[in-house]
């Protein structure tokens, strides 16, 4: 492809997932979709068409990318902001350029620290303490509750709370001595279920693949944007299917607030390493996660959201509506 | 079918029909914004949605894929290259070039179709108030005019169809000049 090409093809990545991220979610609140599942569903429709559906329109639709379609025919065409010109370069090419940018840093943002962290020492761990015995003890009434097997479970003598799952091929969930010290009995059931439940959905992968898809798309910030969002709403997933399993919702939520009040004085300090921009970016990171928290808690406050009617249906009327409308706009 | 089943049944239809109703309407406003988003740089530069500006003349050739037909006589008066080159793609299109005078001033106008000797779209050349106007001793149809531009500047104005496109000249200088101009256009009137 030509330089200019490629340029076309960034641009209308790039507007493409704006524009089907805001109809998507104008539809998500618009049609009142609460459960996580089907806001997976939809949102990852929106980020279906930069990976998938633009470069099909720009293999299968060769037509679209002649001027007299983007003169005569199209709704939008990104190029003719070019007709405004600012130091010679053409609106359309800024555009691009600030864009790319932005998405860039958001890339990055989430991915030198993921970077640092998996570059480090592995932390010291021990299996046989009583707090391990709580723990590997908890883990398999979760894992009961779950009707899986329970994955091995890395204890670690961090003073931090610590508590995530980990692995693609040979899954495991990772917990700190802070941690257990920190929930009760219920507690510490609810959030290792949430922590099971997102290997029996296998995220641990389907984050491998998004940030794969998020590398692919580094120049894109809707696509950072979205992903972001899906990770949300797959939190939002194991709250609510570790909730279910375990039956005790409030202490889902109390565990998770604990944690999340345990954990939120050191994230300021541990994204402030990796960028000259992070410690600015710090408050409204920590200030963004808070709501978050707030968000699923308020969640787990309430009963478990109803699908809405017809989810088949208005995943296909959106789709098919989006690709009409996006056919047109180069 | 039960009362139950037919109740669920218009339920479904409600349903159905109102997530149809709110995704044409959010899809409504997505294009009603992208439409006004494209029509900003049009906007900015004062012209109505539809008409392009090229930076060139062979930009302008290449976006119509048609030759842009250009005087051979251009007077020392006038500056080159154009000032603005302006196209619009309806009725198989046309263009209109703008030409600076020597004092930095609008001196020169010429816009023509690009291919059919139709009419040339009225938002490419603004709008004229014709005050005196007459056929022009310069082959069939060709009409001279004397005219006011919206800035109540007075030009002399020819227009005539010729080897199968409309051409449109209006010029600020001597009615001379303007003749030969016209006549030194490849397929202009002799």
């Amino acid at each position: 492809m030509t330089g200019q090409r490629w340029m076309d093809f960034a641009g209308q990545a790039i507007f493409h997932t704006l524009v089907a991220a805001l109809v998507i979610e104008a539809l998500v609140r618009l049609w009142g979709v609460r459960q996580p599942e089907q806001r997976i569903g939809f949102r990852l429709l929106a980020l279906a068409w930069p990976l998938l559906v633009v470069p099909a329109l720009f293999l299968v639709f060769p037509v679209r990318e002649g001027e007299a379609f983007r003169d005569a025919r199209s709704v939008f065409a990104g190029r003719h902001w070019d007709d405004l010109a600012f130091l010679g370069v053409g609106l359309y090419g800024w555009w691009i350029a600030g864009m790319a940018a932005m998405g860039l840093a958001l890339f990055l943002l989430d991915l030198v620290p993921w970077l640092r962290s998996r570059s480090a020492e592995p932390p010291p761990w021990i299996a046989r303490t009583p707090e391990g015995e709580r723990a590997g003890e908890a883990l398999s009434r979760a894992a009961a509750s779950l009707c899986m097997a329970a994955p091995p479970l890395i204890f670690l003598l961090e003073g931090w709370p610590v508590l995530y799952c980990t692995g693609t091929r040979q899954p495991a969930v990772v917990i700190s001595l802070a941690a257990v010290d920190l929930l009760d009995r219920a507690e510490l059931e609810g959030a290792l279920a949430h922590e099971l439940a997102h290997l029996e959905r296998r995220d641990p992968t389907l984050s491998w693949a998004l940030m794969g898809a998020r590398a692919l798309m580094w120049f894109n910030p809707g696509v950072q944007v979205l992903v972001r969002a899906l990770a949300r709403d797959a939190e939002r997933v194991a709250d609510e299917r570790a909730a279910t399993a375990t039956g005790d919702r409030l202490a889902l939520a109390s565990g998770l607030l604990k944690l999340f009040r345990a954990t939120e004085k050191r994230i300021p300090a541990r994204s402030a390493e990796p960028f000259p921009l992070s410690a600015s970016l710090a408050e409204p990171i920590a200030r963004a996660r808070a709501h978050d928290i707030e968000q699923r808690c308020r969640a787990l406050l309430g009963p478990a959201p109803e699908p809405i009617p017809l989810a088949g249906f208005r995943f296909a009327a959106a789709a098919a509506g989006l690709g009409l409308l996006l056919f047109f706009v180069v | 079918m039960t009362a139950a089943g037919a109740a669920a049944m218009g339920s479904t239809v409600s349903e159905g029909a109102r997530a149809l109703w709110i995704l044409t309407l959010v899809l409504g406003g997505a294009t009603l914004a992208l439409v006004t988003l494209d029509s900003v740089p049009s906007w900015m530069h004062g012209e109505p949605r539809g008409i392009r500006r090229a930076s060139g003349v062979e930009e302008a050739e290449r976006r119509l894929q048609a030759k842009v037909l250009l005087p051979a006589y251009f007077p020392d008066t006038l500056r080159w290259p154009p000032s603005a080159v302006r196209f619009i793609r309806d009725e198989g299109g046309s263009v209109a070039l703008s030409f600076l005078g020597a004092d930095g001033a609008p001196a020169l106008f010429l816009a023509q179709t690009a291919g059919g000797d139709g009419t040339l779209p009225p938002a490419l050349l603004g709008r004229l108030a014709v005050i005196q106007q007459q056929s022009a001793p310069l082959g069939d149809g060709a009409v001279l005019a004397r005219v006011v531009a919206e800035d109540g500047t007075l030009w002399n104005q020819l227009e005539w169809s010729a080897g199968g496109r409309r051409f449109h000249l209006r010029g600020r200088g001597s009615l001379e000049d303007l003749i030969r101009m016209a006549r030194s256009i490849h397929g202009g009137p002799r």
